[in-house]
């Protein structure tokens, strides 16, 4: 076979990790058209993109923890949302400064700390991710409800009106889309690269001079600002300050990261996998939303969430398993 | 053991140097739990009590059960957090089958035989996925809760609202988990110390326990020497989930009504537990004596917190700091330098 024949099924190989995502999607579009059309109105793709937003933004942030592996979950996304949710709600007032260039740089700032901290006791300390994300999870947990007992406060008015945006044409989906920009640029450097060696493997890493701790506090820096970013958008789409959403937005994030087809076990993982698999998971709600469950609407949201996660674990650990042989041989 | 006691003791002094290096780990737990019990009983107000003592030792009980399951799984390298959705899908699936008519010791063997299975679901599915147990047990925990509430709220008979549901609790479910004229101490408390003996006895003399650590430490020499990797994450996931039903049982005659939410505190304390005892979550090191040390550290603190009134939430913040310094003391792994 020539070069250029064998180009293809190579391509698709690197792209199986996509199958799942997309025929969730796939699926679960046709289901929206049958059962809830208004998502394909103006108002809805508004009110879909607003609450997808902040689900897709912090996927992609602990993408790049999920790169950086191994075992790269980040349990802490949800609390850490949350705490910046929380001061730039009730902090920046505090400060007199309300305007779209300070709650950015606020967010970002708070997102790139806090996630460069934990990169720091990471690398240096060398404890698990799991460990240190669930002690920070528990820190700023316990924080948010200290300082914000009940939910409350206003965020600034030109961000509160975006949830009420009937237009995607709208600093709803520039938010988004420059992340994404900002996303394509970061994953082609060399950074990157290094990022993604240390994740598949972190002695031939350290043995081809890639510097191990600079790189893992870089990768959860970059986490960070995706995370911030994040924060806004979510303050946009609540319009105030939730102390209680963060166990929720932890577990939704890891679930569309994992149906988004990131490998675990680090140095895999797909940015584009990733915001298809949030997007599944908005969507998952979305569809039960339309079904009259009354009272039981959360126990279906909660039991379709841990069903899909345990379906895509399954459809993926599949497709790993019973690929053609050539496809892996290629792989190398 | 004994046979390295005996020889620890033959070489003098620097044979006891040997077993404290070799004990670091329990050593450290002790002297903190030693110290939090000074601490409170000088700084608190009825801190011996018998009344704070035996309630203390209730708490303490809840949280040891439901810590035995998180214990084997982070010998063999793995971690359940369905613990707190079984717990909580025990605590209201038994107040359903008792409201539907269920003899309620029939009803705790369904529970925690479904709670078994469960496990052992989790146990087969991480395995089969390269042990990524994390997001595995995530998602059958919500699945499961998830179902359950649903099924709960079915069909009329006193359903449930707002995860609560009422019932009829048989006297005798309730005075398990209360105080207790006739032992002193409530019959909860007795049964977590035999299952401690029988947890701590299987874990070091039988071939089932030493295969635990066995696979933590080394899962390819493990797997050469005839361990069965994929029964032995079976039997632990399905162990862990049978103690989070039998916690969630307890909690019920405690509480005296059946609530979804009623294990999500034990979420994150059973593997605070595990890990401020001095077992590594990478697998191998470590055992359930540690864990019970935790679990009485933590239950002292959580006292001592609540005498100085600081809320739930302060003290979850509180653990979530006293975590990291302890993992870096005994559980860091390796700098890749030496492993090359």
């Amino acid at each position: 076979m020539s070069e250029t024949e064998r180009a293809f099924p190579r391509f698709l190989a690197r792209q199986r990790s996509l199958v799942t995502p997309i025929v969730l999607l796939i699926v679960l579009l046709i289901v929206s058209a049958w059962h809830g059309p208004h998502l394909f109105t103006s108002d809805g793709l508004a009110g879909a993109v607003i609450g997808a937003a902040p689900l897709v933004l912090a996927t992609l942030g602990i993408t790049v923890i999920a790169v950086a592996g191994p075992a790269g979950v980040d349990l802490s996304v949800g609390p850490v949302m949350t705490f910046i949710n929380i001061a730039i709600v009730l902090g920046l007032p505090v400060l007199g400064a309300s305007g779209s260039l300070a709650v950015f740089a606020t967010a970002i700032v708070l997102g790139v700390l806090l996630q460069a901290a934990m990169g720091t006791l990471i690398a240096c300390l060398r404890v698990s991710t799991v460990v240190v994300t669930l002690a920070v999870y528990l820190v700023l947990d316990g924080l948010n409800t200290v300082i914000l007992p009940q939910p409350g406060g206003t965020a600034p008015d030109w961000l509160g009106s975006w949830s009420a945006a009937s237009s995607i044409l709208s600093p709803i989906l520039y938010v988004p889309l420059g992340a994404f920009v900002l996303w394509t640029l970061i994953t082609a450097s060399t950074f990157f690269r290094n990022i993604r060696l240390m994740g598949a493997n972190d002695r031939t890493a350290f043995v081809s001079g890639v510097p191990l701790i600079p790189t893992r506090i870089g990768a959860h820096a970059i986490a960070g600002i995706f995370v911030g970013i994040a924060s806004v958008m979510y303050t946009g789409l609540i319009g105030s300050a939730d102390p209680t959403a963060g166990a929720s937005y932890t577990l939704s994030a890891v679930t569309a990261l994992v149906i988004g087809g990131a490998s675990l076990a680090g140095g895999r993982a797909k940015g584009l996998g990733s915001v298809v698999g949030a997007i599944d998971i908005w969507l998952i709600s979305y569809v039960l939303s339309t079904f009259n469950f009354g009272l039981n609407a959360s126990y279906w949201v909660e039991f379709a969430t841990g069903a899909v996660l345990v379906g895509a674990l399954f459809a993926g650990g599949i497709l790993a398993g019973f690929s053609p042989r050539g496809w892996r041989q290629q792989r190398g | 053991m004994s046979g390295r006691a005996g020889r620890a003791s033959g070489t003098g002094g620097a044979g006891i140097w040997r077993v404290a290096r070799r004990e670091r780990s329990a050593l450290t737990a002790g002297a903190v739990l030693v110290a939090l019990i000074a601490f409170g009983a000088t700084s608190i107000g009825g801190f011996w009590s018998l009344l704070n003592l035996r309630s203390n030792l209730v708490f303490a009980s809840f949280l040891g059960i439901a810590t035995i399951g998180q214990t084997l799984c982070a010998l063999i390298g793995g971690l359940d957090l369905s613990i707190p959705f079984v717990l909580g899908a025990a605590n209201v699936g038994l107040v359903k089958l008792m409201n539907l008519g269920v003899a309620p010791g029939l009803g705790i063997a369904i529970v925690v035989g479904l709670g078994a299975l469960i496990g052992a679901f989790n146990g087969a599915l991480s395995n089969r996925l390269q042990g990524q147990s994390l997001v595995v047990t995530l998602g059958v925990g919500n699945a499961v809760l998830g179902l359950v509430q649903i099924l709960v709220s079915k069909s009329g008979v006193a359903g449930i609202s707002g995860g609560t549901i009422e019932g009829k609790i048989p006297p005798w479910i309730v005075r398990f988990s209360t105080f207790n004229h006739a032992f002193g101490v409530a019959p909860a408390v007795l049964l977590w110390v035999a299952l401690i003996v029988l947890t701590i006895v299987v874990l070091r003399t039988s071939w089932f326990g030493r295969s635990l650590y066995a696979l933590g430490g080394n899962q390819t020499a493990a797997e050469r020497v005839l361990v069965s990797r994929w029964w032995t994450w079976m039997v632990v996931f399905g162990v862990s989930g049978a103690t989070a039903a039998l916690t969630g049982v307890l909690l019920l005659g405690y509480t005296g009504s059946g609530y979804a939410g009623v294990g999500d505190p034990y979420l994150f304390t059973t593997i605070a537990a595990v890990l401020i005892g001095g077992t590594s979550l990478v697998g191998g090191r470590g055992g359930y004596g540690l864990s019970v040390l935790g679990v009485l550290i933590l239950t002292v603190l959580q006292t001592i917190l609540s005498g100085y009134n600081l809320s739930q939430a302060a003290q979850e913040a509180i653990l979530g700091f006293l975590i990291l310094p302890t993992v870096a003391l005994y559980a860091r792994g390796p700098h890749p330098r030496m492993q090359i």
